[in-house]
């Protein structure tokens, strides 16, 4: 006969948390009222939406929204370059490893977080009533984007850092200020690069959207289009913007490669 | 003393990349009109709309309109989670390259990658004349798009999983079934479980926008109350989203800890 170990008793946050996790899936639907058979008869009026759809109006789009675009890409390009380069500074303040001062260390952190809790289209409604309508409020929404995701993984990767060279840096009467700036960016600046290529893609994306509550780009294009239900017009605009931010992301994956 | 030089062609990359960033800049800068005048000015302008904001809209009133709305926000994200989750777990298996024959796995892939190319928000009013205005529409938006991001994820997961177990389930053995059950499954569902976690993370402020379209929650309260130029109830709405948003982060953080790191051993 065997002796088999006992299979250790599951643990309170397997026992708690899987039933607790299934009775708040079931406790949300209940809520959104997700009702089959409303679905089903309301899916009988799906051809009001797939029938433009798949007929799109190529010519229109392309006289259209070619100019949005550009200003998409511009949008997303000056706000990622701003927002990565705000954010070079501020991560090493937001880091315990280059922070000696525990308060300031908090408080960096803190407001890194307090951006990152936002999300971006709250952002571009808030830029739109504060600037005025326009790319420029897209511009500053995107900015803050861009600002909390570099600012949450640059200042994870300096966490991370080797202190050897800081170390050493010191060892030779560096001041604080001076091994960081000799040791300690050196050792991130090709994340910082890599980092900064992944969010130009995530802002390209995002920027598709500001349109909508009126901070510039394509978005413009689509949200006027929307409230007439042309969606002939809008899926050509659509597969525009799937194509531009394939080939974006193709060119970054190229630079990522080989600046790694 | 002798400082090496960095190779030539490094020296002409980092300048050519630099130059093109410059460039770049300048040319969305001059395209988007904007001006030192704008850049100048927009602290101010910022500024007074906070300022205006303050003191927030305390009234029960307002609570018993933003709380509703911020929960709405909280279920739209967990349900489409789920719905991602669920959805998603076996095409996860379908689209790995070790479980699947190649041009299975290939195909899957290239269907997940279309769905992640649509953003929640367009999803969501293409979805809308079918679904109608409320909760559903934007369930349903989060839900798809969360499939196709999640079943990435998980694929790669699967993808990477130590091979050991399973030649040992197959020498002793074990159907195809068995391996997925015992070698694959106990490997990567803690990976997994917490990826469904960090999803859920995204789509909570995903969802949170949906409103702009219509399809529920709170974002609907907050465009609403700029328009209105009502900006104490504004700010009130903002902050409760924080308040949501920084509560689910942490907790979901709490157990995305735990079920990777293991339970932490007082010492």
């Amino acid at each position: 006969m065997i002796n088999y170990p006992k299979k250790p008793s599951p643990s309170l946050l397997v026992l708690i948390g899987i039933p607790g996790g299934i009775f708040f899936s079931v406790f949300s639907f209940l809520q959104i009222g997700f009702n089959f058979q409303d679905f089903k008869n309301n899916l009988s009026n799906r051809y009001l939406v797939t029938d433009p759809l798949f007929n799109p109006k190529w010519a229109w789009a392309w006289e259209n929204s070619s100019d949005a675009l550009v200003e998409t890409i511009q949008i997303a390009i000056l706000a990622s370059i701003i927002g990565c380069a705000v954010a070079l500074p501020l991560s090493f303040y937001a880091s315990r490893a280059t922070n000696l001062n525990k308060y300031s260390y908090f408080v960096y952190k803190s407001f890194l977080n307090l951006v990152r809790t936002i999300p971006d289209l709250f952002w571009a409604m808030i830029f739109t009533v504060a600037v005025g309508i326009g790319p420029f409020a897209g511009v500053l929404a995107l900015l803050m984007f861009s600002l909390a995701i570099m600012g949450k993984l640059l200042s994870e990767t300096i966490d991370s850092i080797d202190p050897g060279p800081m170390e050493a840096a010191k060892a030779t009467g560096a001041s604080h200020n001076q091994s960081v700036f000799t040791s300690a960016l050196p050792q991130v600046l090709p994340n910082f690069t890599a980092y900064f290529l992944y969010i130009f893609e995530l802002c390209i994306r995002a920027s598709v959207i500001l349109g909508l509550v009126g901070a510039g780009g394509v978005g413009r294009i689509i949200e006027t289009q929307r409230i007439f239900l042309r969606f002939d017009r809008i899926s050509p605009i659509i597969v525009l913007i799937l194509v531009v931010v394939i080939l974006i992301e193709q060119f970054s994956v190229w630079l990522r490669r080989k600046i790694l | 003393m002798n400082i090496p030089k960095q190779p030539l062609n490094q020296r002409i990359f980092k300048y050519s990349l630099t130059s093109l960033i410059v460039v770049s800049a300048i040319w969305s800068a001059s395209g988007l009109e904007i001006t030192l005048d704008r850049i100048l000015n927009a602290p101010a302008q910022i500024g007074t709309l906070v300022g205006a904001m303050f003191p927030l809209d305390l009234s029960s009133e307002a609570f018993e309109r933003i709380i509703p709305k911020v929960f709405e926000s909280l279920f739209i994200a967990w349900a489409g989670t789920v719905i991602g989750a669920i959805f998603s777990f076996p095409i996860s298996f379908l689209a790995a390259n070790n479980i699947t024959i190649g041009s299975v796995n290939r195909v899957i892939k290239q269907i997940l990658n279309g769905i992640r190319a649509f953003p929640e928000l367009i999803l969501a009013f293409v979805f809308l004349p079918i679904t109608g205005l409320g909760p559903l529409t934007g369930t349903l938006a989060v839900g798809i798009h969360s499939i196709g991001t999640l079943g990435k994820l998980s694929s790669e997961v699967i993808e990477g999983i130590d091979e050991g177990p399973l030649e040992s389930i197959k020498a002793s053995g074990g159907s195809k079934i068995n391996e997925l059950t015992f070698g694959v499954i106990p490997q990567v569902m803690p990976t997994i479980t917490s990826y469904w976690l960090y999803r859920f993370e995204i789509n909570l402020r995903a969802s949170a926008v949906l409103g702009v379209v219509g399809a529920g929650g709170v974002g609907q309260e907050l465009i609403n109350q700029l328009r209105f130029r009502d900006f104490p109830r504004a700010g009130t709405v903002l902050i409760c989203t924080i308040v949501l948003v920084l509560t689910a982060d942490t907790i979901s953080a709490a157990i995305r800890n735990r079920i990777i790191k293991g339970k932490t051993v007082k010492s």
